[in-house]
């Protein structure tokens, strides 16, 4: 991308605009600015003396970059309300993937172990091939899920070109969040009676070891989930100013 | 007390007029517009011409536009054209714009209490 357009799309995203808008702005500037240049060619200037006549007539950037940022229509919900989308809106997407997972250890637990009292284990021994791949794939999608939820909050810091603040609380929430989940499963009292299972959060256990687990645990979450938009950060410091 | 309407800037609203006029002729994309925009007020409306695209985008987010893409020439290009939307509101600015330009016009020209200015 020429530089001046590299400028001005870091600016858009920086005061907010939606990513997806600075994109389709740029696409058109950058064919008008085509069309602008042919323009210019045809009336006999020479090549760079066009290029520079067409991005006079373009507009400068600071009236380029303040028609679009005064289009608060544009403006992403990360910059409007912050804290829905880095601390809400995870928090709801990561209960949603741990209901998700409940009704996966479910079905589990119905078809695969029908008579044992809880899914954490056969009562006949260890489990084999295809039950084996299911409870262990379901065991990598609840560790895995507060992860991918950092992950994805952390994308969408990166893409809009926000400060870490918000970020770091929805990183820290999830990663407490995901540290003292616990499922909780067993069987009803009645005979022949369908297996219960239930879930609770953000509560440490009352022994100095439980604690201690907990907290290592959401800073294995915290650590994986932030490395990436570190990486990032640094590249960018390396390359420009974030 | 009673809020009073103003009218603080009296080019608000000049560049959605444009564009929605010239688009309910025909479809165009950004290039076109500013080029005829410029062509037929004589160049005494000279806009910058990247600055047309958020109004354009906006228009289009409000429902008064739609946009296509299209093949010219082997350059892709994104086109304009005015919606039912767009058209009711062509015509309320066309009808305030008429307003203010007649009671700018009466003023100018004297009307009960002036007189015409040479």
């Amino acid at each position: 991308m020429a530089k001046p357009f590299h400028e001005l799309r870091e600016r858009l995203l920086r005061a907010g605009v939606t990513p997806r808008h600075v994109r389709r702005y740029l696409t058109e500037l950058a064919d008008h600015l085509a069309d602008l240049r042919a323009e210019e060619e045809r009336a006999g200037r020479s090549r760079a003396d066009a290029e520079s006549a067409a991005l006079v007539r373009l507009g400068g950037m600071d009236d380029l970059a303040k028609a679009m940022i005064e289009q608060r229509q544009f403006q992403s919900w990360c910059v409007r309300a912050p804290w829905a989308m880095f601390c809400l809106a995870p928090l709801c997407l990561l209960a949603g993937t741990y209901f998700v997972a409940c009704v996966y250890l479910w079905f589990g637990w119905k078809i695969f172990l029908p008579g044992a009292d809880t899914p954490f284990g056969s009562p006949t021994g260890p489990m084999y091939g295809f039950a084996n791949i299911y409870f262990q794939a379901g065991k990598l999608y609840y560790f895995g899920a507060p992860v991918l939820v950092g992950w994805g909050i952390g994308l969408i810091a990166a893409r809009q070109r926000l400060k870490a603040v918000w970020l770091t609380v929805g990183l820290v929430l999830i990663a407490w969040m995901g540290a003292t989940s616990r499922i909780h499963a067993s069987r009803t009292a009645v005979p022949g009676g369908l297996g219960h299972i239930s879930m609770n959060f953000f509560t440490l256990g009352a022994s100095g070891q439980a604690i201690s687990d907990g907290l290592l645990h959401a800073l294995v979450i915290l650590t994986l989930t932030v490395l990436p938009y570190l990486i990032w950060r640094l590249q960018k410091a390396h390359s420009g100013p974030v | 007390m009673a809020a009073r309407e103003t009218n603080p800037n009296f080019m608000n609203g000049v560049p959605e007029l444009l564009i929605l006029r010239l688009l309910q002729q025909e479809e165009m994309y950004g290039y076109e517009i500013v080029q005829a925009i410029r062509s037929r007020t004589d160049a005494v409306i000279a806009v910058g011409e990247g600055v047309v695209y958020p109004v354009l985008h906006g228009l289009e987010r409000d429902g008064a536009l739609r946009s296509r893409r299209k093949k010219v020439n082997g350059r892709s290009r994104i086109y304009y054209s005015v919606t039912v939307k767009g058209s009711h509101r062509l015509d309320d600015l066309s009808e305030a714009w008429t307003n203010l330009v007649v009671a700018i016009q009466k003023l100018l020209t004297g009307g009960q209490h002036g007189e015409a200015i040479p």
